[in-house]
């Protein structure tokens, strides 16, 4: 569309595909270093001094895994052997450990070899020239000790040297228990049972303070545990745990010292943290994971390209507190004087501790439901409340359309009370002058004193019936009969049809008609319907000033059909018939349809209006039928 | 027991209607009662004195329908009206229309027996003049049609003279027939002819 342009802004685009080939081949140089490193996997030796269940090697193994970068890209595998000393020791068991190694790592040699605890390390270091001379070795979990004992190690042996605090385990018991008196040591027979042995008894006089120290050094199990069951709050007891008892049995530390915090009748300490859990109240410890770690971030390091001299190292394996919190409570240790950096073990945290979310969520669904809950409830009051109100409103107005009913039918009411009244008044009279004149007309006065009484409760009865429409009573539900209800509303409106001069003929039901309901409404309906149809034929010629109401009964529903010869109801006129203040009369206020349809239908039923065939408006009602074998037997009046 | 006053009663409401010919009856009036204002008219009231009391509000024709018929037919009884409920417009028609009273029930003896009174007072008047009319007319029907002819045109206040000229007769004819009139009608002077002449001329039915 556009013609060929020779605008600048477009001029840079043929240079792109000189840049394309160069990219590429970066791209492929990159990927193609990257999976030459990738198949360069590393193999570490891990060799350890015990057997494998020796939960301090196991701490060691978890530290190490943790700490060793081995990725997809540059692999580390890690290949785990044990000396199992001291249970296996001695020139021909080396040698048998060393053929096996040789030849099992002989397709997979050590990169780096991580030696762990003093013996394993002791090994290496008198094997080296026979067994992977050249490769680094790391070693960890090895005292200062041995460590001294090897002037020479090379440069590539290489590590953090291990410190037991024995004398700050020491002195952090003593602390705690101040009302100790007696410091009570225990120890083994096996070579470094009797190595910490000696240490103990040269180092423990200068900490000890003025507490006595004992040692129970050397014994059989069953004697240690006899001497310790024995002791009583006023003595402390410290121990290394043994390889070997006095009886020869063999043991790992952490298992001696576990019979001996079950059996001690005072506290026990350690300084080995595989300890903690096992009944010793804890110690001042290195940490076996974290000297794992260490040694995992040297092999790092090595494997990074570092020479093993180059890397700085601590000097030795920072050591921590650490207790178990159930046996601080257990031999009353002042939480206050739990240094704020220990290791806190076994603390069951807290209802709180542990739930503390699920708590905090738990308790806010509770509150938000309880918050539902009551809004529903106070929501419920509300509507009930507003049907009540509604309900009185209705009955208010009805009452009100009762009244205004009744003021339309003033003059037919008065007339209708009057008459008897005059009746009576002229009876009275006419008795008053037979009475003057004297003359025994005995049988003249009883048929008026009848009559007066006749009269009289004639007056009442349109009184009565008046008072029963117009009262402002509480809507009521009652069994009632429509034809009986027409009938009296025939009554009351039958002066007014005659002022008017309007016939009002009346089709009762066949059968009787019950419904339930509140009489006096349903009356005010018909009323309602009835005085509608007088006002429509008022202008009619006489023939015409016709209006028929009929009751009728089907099956589920009780029909009244008020039908006039009027003018009809004017189709526009029709679907707005039954709205408030809608009317068609000059003075209406266009409530009395509206209040019949409201009445109407909190009885269940309906209200229409339509045209009659030739002429007039036929408003029809329709009510639930009561079903008569439902309620008890009752007179009709 | 002619003389004795015969008041008719209408009135729908059979109570009140037996109580007031009760009253009516200790009265020493004669009553009779009608349901309906159709039953009044289908039972012809006879002559003797008397009036109605009757109610406006009935079923059927009202008790002003009846009023309007009672002078159609001439019948000249006089009316009282008794209503439940006397609204201005329906009563003052009624009084327009000749009626005596317009009571509200419930009406008071003496007021009721008042009205009646008066009512049967009018009717007694209205029959001594219709009696008086009566009388003068027979006497003019005693009169020859040309004695008819002058007696009319005297008391027109007709000079003789205009008289002879207009009926073509003479002069001294129409003074004899003036003499011949005045004797036959017992009037002595042309003013008592003239008072004569003020009464209707049709009087009798």
């Amino acid at each position: 569309m556009a013609p060929p342009s020779a605008s600048p802004g477009l001029s840079g685009k043929p240079s792109m595909p000189h840049f394309k080939p160069v990219l590429y081949l970066a791209v492929l140089w990159f990927l193609l270093a990257q999976s030459a490193l990738a198949t360069e996997t590393r193999n570490v030796l891990v060799l350890y001094s015990n057997n494998r269940l020796v939960p301090g090697n196991v701490a060691v193994d978890r530290g190490l895994r943790a700490a060793i970068k081995s990725s997809g890209d540059r692999p580390v595998q890690l290949f785990s052997e044990f000396l199992d000393r001291p249970e296996f020791s001695g020139p021909a068991y080396e040698a048998t450990v060393m053929a096996y190694l040789r030849e099992k790592y002989a397709a997979r040699p050590p990169d780096a070899i991580v030696s762990v605890s003093d013996e394993a390390l002791d090994f290496l270091l008198r094997n080296r020239p026979n067994l992977f001379a050249h490769v680094p070795v790391i070693h960890t979990v090895a005292s200062k000790a041995t460590l001294r004992s090897y002037p020479a190690m090379g440069a590539d042996v290489v590590g953090v040297p291990l410190e037991y605090d024995f004398s700050g385990t020491i002195q952090q018991a003593l602390r705690w228990h101040p009302a100790a008196r007696r410091l009570v040591i225990v120890t083994g027979t096996a070579e470094r049972d009797r190595g910490r042995e000696a240490w103990l008894r040269r180092e423990v006089p200068s900490i000890a303070g003025g507490v006595t120290v004992e040692y129970l050094a050397g014994l059989p199990t069953s004697a240690v545990l006899e001497r310790l069951s024995r002791l009583g709050p006023d003595s402390v007891v410290f121990t290394p745990g043994y390889f070997r008892d006095g009886d020869g049995g063999l043991f790992n530390p952490r298992d001696a010292a576990a019979l001996m915090a079950a059996a001690s009748g005072a506290p026990v300490y350690g300084p080995f943290d595989p300890f903690i859990g096992t009944g010793v109240v804890g110690g001042r410890m290195p940490s076996f994971e974290e000297m794992g770690a260490q040694a995992g971030r040297i092999v790092n390091d090595i494997f990074a390209g570092a020479t093993p001299a180059s890397i700085q190292l601590p000097d030795v394996t920072p050591t921590k507190l650490q207790v178990d919190w159930r046996q601080v409570k257990r031999w009353g240790i002042d939480e206050r004087d739990i240094p704020a950096d220990t290791i806190v073990h076994y603390k069951e945290p807290t209802f709180w501790d542990k739930y503390r979310n699920i708590a905090v969520v738990t308790l806010v669904v509770i509150l938000l439901q309880a918050a539902l809950i009551a809004k529903l409830l106070l929501e419920q009051r509300r509507r009930r409340a507003a049907e009540l109100a509604v309900q009185r409103q209705r009955t208010e107005l009805a009452h009100a359309s009762r009244l205004a009913v009744a003021g339309e039918l003033t003059a037919s009411i008065a007339h209708e009370i009057n008459q008897p009244l005059g009746a009576v008044q002229t009876s009275a009279d006419a008795a008053d002058l037979i009475l003057q004149s004297g003359a025994d007309r005995r049988d003249d006065l009883l048929r008026i004193v009848t009559r007066i009484r006749r009269d009289n409760l004639r007056a009442s009865d349109v009184i009565r019936r008046l008072r029963a429409l117009l009262a402002r009573h509480e809507s009521e539900r009652k069994p009632f009969d429509v034809t009986a209800a027409l009938s009296d509303v025939a009554t009351i409106l039958a002066p007014e049809a005659r002022q008017r001069h309007v016939r009002v003929e009346f089709e009762p039901a066949t059968t009787s008609a019950l419904i339930a309901g509140d009489e006096t409404q349903i009356q005010q309906v018909l009323i309602n319907l009835l005085l509608n149809a007088m006002d429509s034929v008022a202008d009619m010629p006489e023939e015409r000033r016709s209006v028929v109401v009929a009751v009728s009964r089907n099956e589920r529903e009780i029909g009244i059909t008020v039908r006039d010869r009027g003018h009809g109801i004017a189709p526009e006129s029709l679907p707005k018939l039954f709205d408030s203040f809608f009317s068609t009369k000059a003075r209406g206020m266009g409530l009395g349809l509206s209040i019949a349809r409201t009445i109407v239908e909190a009885h269940e039923g309906r209200i229409w209006a339509e045209n009659g065939a030739g002429e007039g408006a036929v408003f029809h009602v329709e009510l639930p039928a009561l079903d008569e074998a439902a309620i008890p037997e009752r007179s009709h009046a | 027991m002619t003389d004795r006053a015969l008041i008719h009663v209408v009135d729908d409401d059979d109570s009140l209607r037996a109580a007031l010919l009760d009253l009516l009856d200790v009265a020493g009036y004669d009553a009779r009662g009608y349901a309906s204002t159709g039953e009044f008219l289908l039972h012809p009231p006879p002559d003797r004195p008397g009036c109605v009391l009757l109610d406006v509000r009935m079923p059927g024709p009202s008790g002003l329908d009846l009023q309007a018929a009672l002078q159609r037919y001439a019948v000249t009884l006089p009316v009282v009206f008794l209503t439940g409920h006397a609204d201005v417009p329906t009563s003052v028609r009624a009084m327009k229309a000749g009626a005596v009273d317009f009571l509200e029930k419930p009406v008071a003896r003496d007021t009721l027996l008042d009205a009646l009174q008066r009512a049967l007072a009018r009717d007694a008047a209205q029959r001594l003049d219709r009696d008086a009319a009566e009388r003068r007319s027979a006497r003019l029907s005693t009169l020859t049609p040309r004695e008819r002819e002058v007696f009319d045109r005297v008391v027109a206040g007709k000079l003789n003279k205009q008289i002879a000229d207009e009926l073509g007769i003479g002069l001294r004819t129409v003074k004899a027939f003036r003499a011949q009139l005045m004797s036959k009608l017992g009037v002595a002077t042309a003013a008592e002819l003239g008072r004569l002449a003020g009464e209707p001329q049709d009087g009798s039915s």
